[in-house]
């Protein structure tokens, strides 16, 4: 199964070293650095590492001058690639300092609800609230200027969690904690997370695969915290009525995370690649691939700039 | 004096709208032969062309009640190759999920439309293009959009009938933040948010503004919409060439006033018509089939007194 996910990926790279969402499709960063964190989690061909240190420069050249990256070539903004592409740097001696360049901007980058204008509005309207979270906790938004969400969140504490220590600033720890807070905050009432509403006008929102597979991957530092826990019960009894591979991936990703392997998702996981179902794109590849990895490598915490 | 694009006529030199309205239907009716008797009467260029559907799948939808009923998807197309386009795919980029598969699985669209590789895009993650807009409602300035939806030939907006927390109503012209890739903005699409949602959809539907409008309004939502209202038997089929006539139809159709709702009535002036005397109406009248939807207290200016 890994086999099948690793070929994909050698296949699809592009000429540029980086890889497009699908076959053939213009490189982009967010689904190179999905790419790399894959192959570099495998690398047990030099073929794997070849194409790893071809996309490395592919994400290198593609870095913003203000250390972020954008979500296209063409957009000369940064986003929640970011963090991503932070993540797929770590470890890597020779782009260390395109990563702390990149981990600066996430410190800086704040969501626009976390702005002193927004805080302000927020003072006169709060009886207008149309959900229940505590604003007072910000994460990552998706693009700049805009609110923090699940997924973006998730993604920078990952990336933040896998940093050397002696790289995080006081600033750092002071982001990292308030948005592991706005995690819990945006929990849905029965345990999950979905996009970032828990509760709209009163209706409770219904949690997600990904998005809680992220929030939970993030918290993953906090095992025994009662949202932690009720979240991972949330995803158990989803396991058997997950249909789609990536969300299946995802799925195994964080029960191995927390101790839970499910074997018999993993063989479910492979007859679904077997059925070459529709939508192979190359994120979803790559968590299949980091998926069924044992170590788990790819989340753990490198030291001065290495594994 | 340069033309002003297509989509920016205003409405006092726009020619008439069709809207054509179709009742007593349900998701196991031939569709496809109502849509298809319908649909000759617009005489749609449409042959040897490609075809794009753009539903509204926002989500996951186990009961049915958030997305365009793959059913209605399956009639559209069935409909348009019947008239002799030479391709019609579909193509959607969810705003709250990132896992179209999954969406897409929840739908059972598979079952409907067979193996989607070949006919389905996901917008929100194919390769882009940057659009400087040709209207500055808000202050997006400019947006990266798929090239499928920009190379296509004829564009549908194909949405459900639905209320909306924030904008009044989600119809063909809201639909098109679908196109808006989240993989260059993220799920959801916060930055059409954080321009304004009103403003959003006006400049959007002025870059890309759909040639035809099919809305499944044959199980609706109110109330709570877009996604956590609940759910409102209507039974009907509104089809047009002209997205905001169909929206402001619909609207009427649900017990509302199109001219209250902010963003249609400022669609109005550049990219369609709401005037009752400005849409030729055919098929059922509106009185016939409205059907008054629940809407949140924040709206319930938008109510049409009956």
């Amino acid at each position: 199964m890994e086999n099948t996910c690793l070929r994909f990926l050698l296949d699809t790279q592009n000429e540029d070293g980086g890889w497009g969402f699908h076959t053939g499709s213009t490189s982009r960063a967010e689904p190179t650095a999905w790419a790399v964190v894959a192959l570099v989690e495998w690398a047990s061909t030099q073929a794997h590492k070849d194409a790893a240190f071809r996309a490395f420069h592919f994400l290198d050249a593609a870095q913003l001058p203000d250390g972020s990256w954008p979500t296209s070539p063409a957009l000369r903004e940064g986003s929640w690639v970011t963090s991503l592409a932070c993540l797929a740097l770590l470890g890597q001696n020779e782009f260390s300092g395109k990563v702390k360049r990149g981990f600066g901007w996430l410190c800086k980058d704040l969501p626009g609800e976390a702005g002193l204008l927004h805080r302000i509005v927020r003072l006169f309207v709060a009886r207008k609230k149309v959900g229940t979270q505590n604003e007072s906790y910000f994460g990552w938004s998706w693009t700049i200027g805009t609110a923090s969400w699940v997924e973006p969140t998730s993604y920078a504490i990952i990336s933040m969690r896998a940093t050397p220590p002696e790289w995080m600033s006081a600033t750092a720890k002071r982001r990292l904690r308030i948005g592991e807070a706005m995690l819990f905050d945006r929990m849905c009432p029965g345990g999950g997370w979905n996009c970032g509403n828990p509760m709209v006008y009163g209706v409770p929102g219904e949690p997600q695969v990904s998005s809680s597979v992220w929030a939970l991957l993030a918290l993953r530092e906090h095992p025994q915290r009662p949202e932690v826990q009720k979240s991972l019960a949330w995803l158990q009894g989803e396991l058997n009525s997950i249909r789609s591979p990536a969300s299946l991936a995802l799925a195994i990703m964080a029960m191995n995370a927390y101790g839970r392997p499910h074997p018999l998702l993993a063989e479910s996981l492979q007859t679904k690649y077997e059925q070459d179902e529709i939508l192979w794109d190359v994120p979803e590849v790559a968590w299949a691939a980091l998926a069924l990895s044992s170590t788990q490598n790819w989340l753990k915490q490198k030291s001065n700039g290495k594994s | 004096m340069p033309r002003p694009a297509p989509s920016l006529i205003p409405s006092f030199s726009r020619p008439q709208s069709r809207v054509a309205i179709r009742n007593s239907l349900a998701y196991q009716s031939d569709l496809a032969a109502v849509l298809h008797e319908t649909l000759l009467e617009f005489d749609l260029p449409v042959r040897g062309k490609t075809v794009l559907l753009k539903p509204n799948f926002v989500g996951f939808d186990p009961l049915g009640m958030t997305n365009t009923h793959p059913a209605v998807v399956h009639a559209a197309r069935e409909t348009f190759l019947r008239l002799g386009a030479s391709a019609v795919l579909i193509g959607e980029g969810p705003a709250l999920e990132r896992d179209t598969h999954a969406v897409l699985e929840s739908i059972r669209l598979r079952e409907y439309l067979g193996p989607l590789s070949q006919i389905f895009v996901d917008l929100n993650l194919d390769d882009v293009e940057r659009v400087r807009l040709k209207t500055h409602a808000s202050r997006l300035n400019e947006l990266y959009l798929p090239k499928t939806v920009l190379g296509v030939d004829f564009l549908v907006s194909l949405p459900k009938l639905k209320t909306h927390h924030w904008a009044g109503v989600t119809l063909s012209l809201k639909n098109m933040f679908g196109v808006v890739p989240g993989g260059c903005y993220g799920w959801p699409k916060n930055a059409l948010h954080w321009a304004g949602i009103d403003r959003a959809i006006l400049d959007i539907n002025a870059a890309v503004r759909p040639d035809f409008a099919i809305v499944d309004g044959i199980i609706g939502m109110e109330g709570n919409g877009p996604i956590q209202g609940q759910s409102k038997n209507c039974g009907v089929l509104v089809v047009g060439d002209d997205p905001v006539a169909v929206d402001a139809t619909c609207t009427r159709i649900m017990g509302l006033l199109p001219e209250k709702i902010n963003y249609i009535a400022r669609a109005a002036t550049l990219l369609g018509h709401i005037q009752p005397a400005q849409i030729q109406q055919v098929g059922e009248s509106i009185s016939s089939v409205q059907t008054p939807f629940a809407v949140l207290d924040t709206f319930a200016h938008l109510k049409a007194r009956v």
